[in-house]
C-alpha cells in the first residue's frame, strides 16, 4: 500500500505567558492510503493540536518545533501559508466535533458546499455546480439534495449537519482526512451511522482517515489502525485486534478497563489514578509513571522507547524490556465485553 | 432500597411556546415513580425531553399538565410550594452537564460549594462555612488546597466534583444529575460514576440520572425509563431493560451502543427505528415484573 | 397567510412610530413652556422690555400663551394635522420654511458624515481584525482609544486654532463664503473641518466595535471548518466573518443615527455652520416654540424611525433568527 503521510518526531509547542507548553512531544507515525487510523487519549493529550499541525492551522500562539510531516514526496513542514492553502481540502481535510457550530450559520448548506468545491474546481459553475453538490450530498447520505440546499444549518438536526461537514471535507476529493471526535457531540444512534458512512466513504473512496476520539468504543467499530497518545506522546500503536486483544502498555490497560462494557456486575468502575501531568514542564522519564501502578524505578529516570512487539504494534513501556519482570495484563485477550 | 416512595411523577406534560398559536410538546404525559435510595435513570437522544423533566422535577419550568409529588408534596402547586419551600429547595439538589457554565466563574471554589448554606441560613455544623466547603470538597475526593481556586482554574472533571459537592452541601436526599458525565473524559466518567454509586450505597441518596450514555446508565441504575419524542416509552429494572427490550425504540438505542471489541462490534447490526410503524399514542402496560412499555391503545381494545 | 402577516407586521411597527412621535411631541411641548425665559423677546425682541403690562398682556393674548398648556397643545396639533405647523416667532416666517432653508446643510454634513463614518469604521475594524496584534494595529488601537476620549467641541476648537487661526489654510466657519453661495469648491472648503471632527470623534468607537466583533467570529469554529476547505484567510474574512458581522453591525449603525446628530449639532454650534444644529439651539435659546417643536420632532422621528429599523434589521436578517426549513424533530401542537 502507498504511504500517503508520514510524520517524523513532530513537536508542537504552545507559548503561553506561563511559558512553554510541549503539547505534541516527538510524535512519529505513517498513514497509508485508505486506511483509518484512530487517534485515542484524553483531552489534553494533544492529539487535536496533532491533526491542526499537520493542516498548518494552528492558533498563532503555536509553533512546529521540531519535526517534519511528508506527503508523498512533500514536505509540508516547509510550506508556505499560500501553498498550504491549496493543499488543504485538496490534499487533506478537517471534521469537527461539534456540527453546530461549525458551519456558517448565515450561509445554506447549499453554499457551503459549492464553496468548497470551486476551491478548487473553478470552472464549475451553474448547473454543473449544483450537480456536483447535490452529488456529494446524496453521498453523505442526505436525502432530497436539490430540495435541503437551500436551508440554513440551523433548520438541520444535528447528523444532517455532521453529514453537510462531512460533503463539505469531501468536496475536494482529498487523499486524507481529519475527523476530530466527530461523534462525540451526536446521540448514539446517529453516531453509529456516522461512523458507518466515514467507513463506508473510506472504502468507497480510497480516503486515509485519521479519526480522533476520546472513547476506545467508537475505535472498535472504525478503525484499522489505532495509535494511543498520552500527554503529548504516542505510547502505543497497532492493528486494532492487537490493541484491543493484546495491549501492552498500562494507560491503554487503564483505558480499556475504564470502559463500563468491562465492569458489568462488578460493584465499581476501574479509574485511572491521578491526573495527567501538565505539559507545562512534562515530568522526567515516563509522563505516566505516577499513575501507573506497574511503574518501575526506570520510569521516573529515562523515558522508555518504542519496543517492537510485532511488525505492526509497538508500545513506549519499560514493561516490555527484557530485564523488567513479567506481569500479567489486566485486559485484553479477547474477553472484552 | 426502601419501598418509601420519594418522587411521583403523574403524566407530566410540558409544552414550549414557539409563536402564539404553536408550542413544542417536549414533555408529553410522563409518569414514573422513585424509591428512596435508588438511581433511576432517564435515557432518551437529544430533544427527547430529558432534561425538561429533570427541570420540571426541580420546579425549574412550572409544568404545563400533570402533577410532581415530592415526600408526598405536590411541588407544582404554588401554595404547597410556598409552605414547604425550604425543606424542598434544600433536599433536592441539581447538577448540571456544563460544569464550566453552571459555576460562576467569579466566585471561588469555597464560596461556591457555601452559597447554598449561606443563602438558606443554616449553621454550619463543622463549625464554620469554609470548613464545611473543605468537608464537602474531601467528601467527593478532591484536595482542600482547590477551595482558593476559581473554577476555570479547574479541569472539568475537577468542576463536576465542585458542582456535586456544592450539591451535597444541603445534604438533600434527592440529587438530579441532568448528563453530568456527557462532557467529560472516559476515565473521568468512571470516577464520577463511582462517586455517585458510592454515595449510594453508603449514604443513601436517591438520584434521577439523566444520561445518553446507555452503558454508564447500566453499570450505574437500578432502573431505567426511555424517551422518545417527549414519550416514555418503555421503564424496567436494567438487567431486564437491557436484557429484554421490548419497545422497538429501545431495541433500536441498545442496538447501537458500541462495544469495545473489534470482531463482535463490526458484527454488529443496528437495528433501525422508522417511527411511522409506532405510532406513539398509548398507554404504558405492564409485561413482566415491573416492566412497562408504551402500547398503542387501539391494539388493547 | 404569509402576506398578510407581513402587513400585520408592518402595521405594527408603523403604529409603535406614530406613538412614540406622539409622547415626544407632548413630552416636548410641555418642558419647553414650563421651562423658563421668555417667548416675546424672540418676537419683538429688544422692545419687549419698553413694553406697558397691558401691552404685553395683548402680545402674550395673540400670540396664545395664555390657554391653559393643553388646550395650546390641542390647537397645536389641529393644526399640524393640517399641515401648518406654525411660525417661527424669530424669524416670522412659517417654521417649515425656515427648516426647509437649512436642513439641507445639515443632511450635507450629517447625511455624508454619516456615510463616511460607515465606511470608514468598517475599513478600519477589518484592516485592525486582519493584522490583529501586529504594530500597526496595536499603534491605531492606542491612538483610537485615545482619540474617541477628546470631545468634539475641543476638537473644533483646536482644528480651528491649527488650520485656520494658523495656517490659513481653511475657513473657521460657515457654510459658504458670502456671495459665492453656489460654488461647490467653496461649500467643500467649508464642509472638511466639521466632517472631520464629526467623523473623527466617532470613528474609532465604531471601528473597535467591528474590529471585535470580527474577531469574535474568526474564534468561531466554522472558520477552521472554511480554512480547512482551502479557503485563503482573507477569503475567510470577507466572505464569513464579515457576513456573520454586518446585521450586527448595521443595527448598530441604525441605533447610533442619534449619536452622530447629536455630534452634528455641536459641531455646528461651534463652526457656526448655519444647519438645524444651530437653529435648534437658538429655537431654545429664544422659546421660539414653533420652531423648537418641529425640530424636535423632526430629530425625534428620525431617531424613533432608525431604532425601528435596527430592529427589523435584526429580527429579519440573521437567518437563525428567521423561522422556517425543516422542523427539528419535535411535535408542534396548534394551542
Amino acid at each position: 500500500m502507498a504511504e500517503v503521510l508520514k510524520v517524523e518526531n513532530l513537536s508542537v509547542s504552545f507559548y503561553t505567558p506561563g511559558g512553554e507548553v510541549q503539547a505534541v512531544r516527538n510524535v512519529s507515525f505513517s498513514l497509508e492510503r485508505g486506511e483509518v487510523l484512530a487517534i485515542v487519549g484524553e483531552s489534553g493529550c494533544g492529539k487535536s493540536v496533532l491533526c491542526r499541525s499537520i493542516m498548518g492551522l494552528l492558533p498563532r500562539t503555536a509553533r512546529v518545533k521540531s519535526g517534519s510531516i511528508t506527503a508523498g514526496d512533500l514536505e509540508i513542514t516547509g510550506c508556505r501559508e499560500r501553498e498550504l492553502c491549496r493543499l488543504r481540502g485538496k490534499l487533506f481535510s478537517m471534521v469537527f466535533q461539534d456540527p453546530m457550530t461549525a458551519l456558517d450559520p448565515t450561509m445554506t448548506i447549499g453554499e457551503q458546499i459549492a464553496e468548497a468545491v470551486r476551491v478548487h474546481r473553478r470552472e464549475l459553475t451553474g448547473t454543473a455546480l449544483r450537480q456536483r453538490v447535490a452529488e456529494l450530498m446524496a453521498l453523505v447520505g442526505i436525502d432530497r439534495p436539490e430540495e435541503r440546499m437551500g436551508l440554513y444549518p440551523h433548520s438541520f438536526s444535528g447528523g444532517m449537519r455532521q453529514r453537510s461537514v462531512l460533503a463539505i471535507a469531501l468536496a475536494g476529493d482529498p487523499a486524507i482526512l481529519f475527523a476530530d471526535e466527530p461523534t462525540t457531540a451526536l446521540d448514539v444512534t446517529i453516531q453509529a451511522q456516522i461512523l458507518d458512512l466515514l467507513r463506508d466513504i473510506q472504502q468507497k473512496l480510497g480516503t486515509a482517515t485519521v479519526f480522533v476520539t476520546h472513547d476506545l468504543g467508537v475505535v472498535a467499530r472504525a478503525a484499522d489502525r489505532v495509535a494511543v497518545m498520552y500527554a503529548g506522546k504516542i505510547v502505543e500503536t497497532g492493528a486494532v485486534e492487537e490493541i484491543f486483544y493484546d495491549p501492552r502498555h498500562p494507560y491503554t490497560w487503564g483505558l480499556l478497563r475504564s470502559l463500563p462494557a468491562l465492569s458489568r456486575g462488578r460493584e465499581e468502575l476501574y479509574t485511572i489514578p491521578g491526573m495527567p501531568p501538565t505539559l507545562l514542564n512534562p515530568p522526567r522519564g515516563d509522563a505516566f509513571a505516577c499513575r501507573n501502578p506497574y511503574a518501575l524505578a526506570i520510569d521516573y529516570e529515562e523515558e522508555p522507547p518504542m519496543f517492537r512487539i510485532t511488525d505492526t504494534h509497538f508500545a513506549a513501556t519499560w514493561l516490555l524490556d527484557e530485564r523488567a519482570p513479567r506481569i500479567d495484563p489486566p485486559v485484553g485477550g479477547g474477553d472484552c465485553g | 432500597m426502601g419501598e418509601e416512595i420519594l418522587l411521583d411523577v403523574r403524566g407530566l406534560t410540558h409544552l414550549f411556546p414557539l409563536t402564539k398559536k404553536t408550542a413544542v410538546r417536549a414533555v408529553d404525559g410522563v409518569s414514573f415513580q422513585l424509591r428512596r435510595g435508588e438511581i433511576f435513570g432517564l435515557v432518551g437522544e437529544s430533544g427527547s425531553g430529558k432534561s425538561t423533566v429533570a427541570r420540571c422535577v426541580m420546579n425549574i419550568y412550572r409544568p404545563s399538565g400533570g402533577q410532581v409529588f415530592y415526600k408526598g408534596i405536590d411541588t407544582c402547586d404554588p401554595r404547597a410550594f410556598r409552605i414547604n419551600r425550604r425543606m424542598l429547595q434544600s433536599t433536592r439538589q441539581i447538577i448540571f452537564q456544563d460544569s464550566s457554565s453552571s459555576l460562576n466563574q467569579r466566585m471561588k471554589v469555597c464560596d461556591i460549594i457555601a452559597e447554598p448554606m449561606r443563602i438558606q441560613h443554616v449553621v454550619p455544623p463543622r463549625g464554620s462555612l469554609r470548613a464545611e466547603a473543605a468537608f464537602q470538597m474531601r467528601y467527593v475526593g478532591l484536595d482542600a488546597s482547590y477551595l482558593d481556586k476559581y473554577p476555570p482554574e479547574l479541569s472539568g472533571g475537577q468542576r463536576q466534583r465542585v458542582a456535586i459537592a456544592r450539591a451535597l452541601a444541603m445534604e438533600p436526599e434527592l440529587l438530579v444529575a441532568d448528563e453530568p458525565i456527557a462532557s467529560l473524559d472516559v476515565s473521568i466518567q468512571a470516577q464520577i460514576v463511582n462517586l455517585f454509586k458510592h454515595l449510594q450505597r453508603e449514604h443513601g441518596f436517591t438520584f434521577l440520572f439523566i444520561a445518553h450514555d446507555l452503558a454508564m446508565v447500566e453499570f450505574l441504575c437500578d432502573r431505567v425509563g426511555v424517551m422518545y419524542r417527549g414519550r416514555l416509552v418503555e421503564l424496567a429494572p436494567t438487567a431486564e431493560l437491557y436484557t429484554n427490550p421490548q419497545h422497538p425504540y429501545t431495541r433500536a438505542l441498545l442496538s447501537a451502543i458500541p462495544i469495545p471489541d473489534p470482531r463482535r462490534e463490526r458484527e454488529r447490526r443496528l437495528v433501525p427505528f422508522r417511527e411511522e410503524d409506532f405510532p406513539l399514542e398509548g398507554e404504558l402496560t405492564e409485561v413482566g415484573p415491573r416492566h412497562f412499555v408504551l402500547h398503542e391503545r387501539r391494539r388493547d381494545a | 397567510m404569509r402576506q398578510h402577516s407581513l402587513i400585520m407586521y408592518g402595521g405594527k411597527k408603523l403604529l409603535t412610530f406614530i406613538l412614540s412621535v406622539f409622547i415626544l411631541s407632548v413630552t416636548v411641548f410641555y418642558v419647553a413652556r414650563l421651562a423658563p425665559g421668555d417667548p416675546l423677546v424672540s418676537y419683538y425682541g429688544d422692545r419687549v422690555e419698553k413694553m406697558s403690562p397691558e401691552e404685553r398682556f395683548l402680545a402674550e393674548e395673540k400670540l396664545g400663551l395664555h390657554d391653559p398648556i393643553h388646550v395650546q397643545y390641542v390647537r397645536w396639533l389641529s393644526n399640524a394635522a393640517r399641515g401648518e405647523l406654525g411660525v417661527s416667532f424669530k424669524y416670522k416666517m412659517d417654521a417649515a420654511e425656515v427648516v426647509a432653508g437649512r436642513a439641507g446643510n445639515t443632511l450635507l454634513l450629517g447625511g455624508v458624515g454619516f456615510a463616511l463614518l460607515f465606511v470608514l469604521s468598517l475599513l478600519l475594524g477589518t484592516l485592525c481584525a486582519w493584522r490583529e496584534d501586529s504594530l500597526m494595529d496595536r499603534v491605531i488601537c492606542r491612538v483610537g482609544t485615545a482619540a474617541s476620549c477628546i470631545p468634539e467641541f475641543w476638537l473644533s476648537l483646536v482644528l480651528i486654532l491649527v488650520f485656520s487661526v494658523a495656517l490659513r489654510w481653511l475657513p473657521s466657519s460657515g457654510a459658504y463664503s458670502i456671495g459665492r453661495e453656489g460654488g461647490a469648491a467653496d461649500r467643500i472648503v467649508h464642509l472638511i473641518l466639521p466632517m472631520t471632527v464629526v467623523v473623527g470623534s466617532h470613528l474609532w468607537y465604531y471601528a473597535y466595535m467591528v474590529r471585535n466583533r470580527i474577531l469574535e467570529e474568526t474564534r468561531a469554529d466554522y472558520v477552521l471548518l472554511a480554512r480547512s476547505k482551502g479557503l485563503t484567510r482573507s477569503a475567510v474574512l470577507f466572505r464569513h466573518c464579515l457576513r456573520g458581522v454586518m446585521p450586527s453591525y448595521l443595527s448598530l449603525m441604525a441605533v447610533s443615527v442619534p449619536h452622530v446628530l447629536g455630534g452634528t449639532y455641536i459641531v455646528e454650534t461651534v463652526f457656526s455652520y448655519p444647519g438645524l444644529g444651530t437653529l435648534s439651539y437658538e429655537s431654545a435659546r429664544y422659546k421660539d416654540y414653533d420652531l423648537l417643536m418641529l425640530l424636535c420632532i423632526l430629530s425625534g422621528a428620525l431617531v424613533i424611525l432608525c431604532s425601528i429599523i435596527a430592529q427589523v434589521i435584526n429580527e429579519k436578517i440573521d437567518p437563525r433568527l428567521r423561522s422556517g426549513g425543516e422542523a427539528e424533530s419535535r411535535e408542534v401542537t396548534e394551542l
